[in-house]
């Protein structure tokens, strides 16, 4: 009986994987056929690198992918920046209010981004930022979640090792750089890979925000690149998008045991 | 007040919410002696050190470390050194990081550290093992790597809570030896919290031991075990403790409350000869001598100590005798007492 059910199992594992990966698989298949073939299904089709050739041709696409590197390496410094000073002060230091602001903070996790866009777009407009890439990066900085998630973390660290490092004389900064931020490593690498993979495929804001191929990231990039007038080529647009998830997930295969064990150790905590 | 005082505690309070912390706390510590802050769990040792260290602040009362006003100081301004019971090392630094943790944060210079660092692990025998991780070293390791931690410092004050609470019997011994050789050769003034008695009588030169947040005897380990200032001291002291026998069972000091005896001091007696008559309830063998248990109506922790191996069936009568200078005498509040007249007036 326990031999069947984990038999259910296993099958309704691999029908939700094979389901998930589907998309990616046709992708991937349609970027290296002709659109017809890829269109028609046809298997038995020759492998070309001509989509490859062309997606390559349409667009600054090297510039794009230093935007979207730019734009994800800068919000990643500014949420490690600001999530761990903040996670610091509400895990360990003590002030007024400190339960009613975090409160406040944690509400933000319920108001979806996109109900903020014409906000967001006044106030980066105000602030000089419209059309850069700090500009599309700053509503992300100060995250909820990471905020959480990183007071979570520094909540785990033993109080003796804080008290021995005042001993030793530390102030507050050598404490937490001392003590708390190498100690929740596993929480930051964790929340790095969630924090890229999140702006690596954000699309909306930055469309929103960018006006200029110097500052438009990948995703933006490529939903112009197959926009209707050049004429829906689905191989092209397969290729584009292959070009476009390839770092990220090349990224993944290769550290993906380090990345499976981050999360589980910053879960356990 | 001790004209060399290194350590000095003026009445030091200090309460969580109304509830009870320390109380009335005044101590005076010379240089280079080692104290023993003892007493049972939440009987505010552990408090009393935190103040000393700085980790918690006092509400009432002035701390002095060597000539210093340090009530509200930073731990770190101190001159002090701590070793914390689970040992409180930085799990993502090797040992020798660990070491000297402090000294980088000081900034002294790179030479002096790697010199300061070899001669700490040196004295604590850990010369080889600078790159492993807390988390690959035995507990009695990690205790050393403490150790050499709080001595790297060169601090002349150094605080241990604990520190072999987390080792096992027959290492603590070892360790507790190596802590006392260590105080010694380096000079420093160690206070240290321990629930452990033997511990404290056998390592301090002053014991301290406290109860619900009161210091009750201040004073030589001899001193609280041949005058104990009262009946908790008498029956916390000692193994086994102070037996306790009402004054109005013993014939001729019905004027004291209580009446301490110590197990040495009780000797077997004949049928009909003897001052007690009392039933055996155990007999616990240690090897070069047998702690009898004894009961009696009018008695609370009776115990006769016997040479080698005693096998006295339990529920015997035995007759205990002894002598009018063993007995310590305490009134009804416990105090001790040395002119029975005045308290049987």
């Amino acid at each position: 009986m326990s031999g069947l059910s984990r038999h259910i199992e296993s099958f309704g594992a691999l029908l939700l994987a094979v389901i998930w990966i589907s998309p990616l698989v046709f992708a991937f298949w349609a970027a290296f056929h002709t659109t017809s073939d890829a269109v028609n299904f046809n298997l038995a089709a020759p492998w070309t690198l001509d989509n490859f050739r062309t997606a390559w041709d349409g667009a600054p696409w090297l510039r794009y992918f230093l935007n979207t590197f730019l734009l994800v390496t800068v919000i990643l410094i500014g949420q490690f920046f600001v999530t761990t000073l903040a996670g610091f002060a509400f895990a360990q230091v003590r002030f007024p209010g400190r339960d009613i602001v975090f409160i406040l903070v944690l509400m933000q996790l319920f108001i979806l981004p996109e109900v903020l866009i014409v906000e967001n777009y006044v106030m980066v407009s105000r602030l000089g930022m419209f059309d850069t890439i700090l500009g599309v990066g700053m509503p992300y900085m100060a995250s909820a979640f990471g905020i959480f998630l990183m007071r979570q973390a520094f909540k785990g660290v033993p109080i003796e090792l804080h008290e021995a490092a005042r001993v030793e004389g530390c102030g507050w900064f050598g404490i937490l750089w001392r003590v708390y931020v190498p100690l929740a490593r596993p929480t930051y690498l964790a929340y790095a890979l969630v924090s890229v993979s999140t702006h690596w495929n954000n699309f909306l804001w930055p469309l929103i925000v960018t006006n200029s191929p110097d500052t438009r990231p990948l995703t933006v990039g490529l939903s112009i690149f197959a926009a209707p007038e050049n004429g829906v080529d689905i191989s092209v647009i397969s290729a584009a998008t292959i070009m476009s998830v390839a770092p990220l997930l090349i990224a993944f295969l290769v550290f993906q045991r380090q990345f499976v064990q981050a999360f589980l150790r910053a879960g356990i905590k | 007040m001790m004209e060399d005082a290194f350590v000095q505690l003026d009445g030091v309070a200090k309460r969580w919410n109304g509830q009870l912390g320390v109380e009335d706390i005044s101590l005076s510590i010379p240089r280079g002696s080692f104290v023993a802050l003892l007493g049972p769990s939440g009987c505010g040792k552990s408090t009393t050190l935190r103040l000393l260290s700085g980790l918690e602040l006092a509400d009432e009362g002035r701390i002095i470390i060597d000539g210093k006003d340090v009530t509200t100081a930073a731990p770190s301004e101190r001159n002090l050194s701590m070793v914390f019971q689970s040992y409180a090392l930085f799990p993502h630094l090797s040992v020798a990081e660990n070491v000297i943790f402090g000294l980088k944060v000081r900034k002294v210079a790179a030479a002096e550290r790697r010199e300061k660092l070899r001669r700490a692990l040196e004295i604590t025998g850990l010369l080889g093992y600078e790159a492993r991780k807390p988390g690959e070293l035995s507990g009695g390791q990690r205790q050393r790597v403490a150790l050499a931690r709080a001595i790297v410092a060169n601090q002349p004050l150094c605080l241990m809570d604990e520190p072999l609470s987390n080792l096992d019997a027959k290492l603590r011994a070892s360790v507790r030896k190596d802590i006392k050789k260590l105080q010694v050769d380096l000079g420093i003034t160690v206070i240290y919290v321990t629930h452990d008695q033997t511990e404290a009588m056998s390592m301090a030169d002053i014991v301290v031991l406290m109860k619900d947040g009161r210091i009750q005897q201040v004073g030589a380990p001899e001193s609280l075990y041949y005058r104990s200032a009262n009946t908790f001291v008498a029956e916390f002291v000692g193994s086994p403790p102070m037996a306790l026998v009402e004054g109005s069972a013993l014939p001729g000091f019905e004027g004291a409350a209580k009446i301490g005896l110590r197990a040495e001091s009780l000797r077997l007696a004949k049928a009909g000869q003897g001052r007690l008559k009392c039933l055996v309830s155990e007999c616990e063998f240690l090897g070069s001598e047998t702690f009898v248990g004894l009961t009696h109506p009018a008695a609370k922790g009776l115990t006769i100590s016997m040479p080698g191996l005693q096998t006295i069936p339990t529920g015997e009568e035995l007759e205990i005798d002894f002598a009018d200078e063993d007995l310590h005498f305490f009134d009804a509040d416990g105090n001790r007492t040395n002119h029975l007249k005045r308290v049987s007036a």
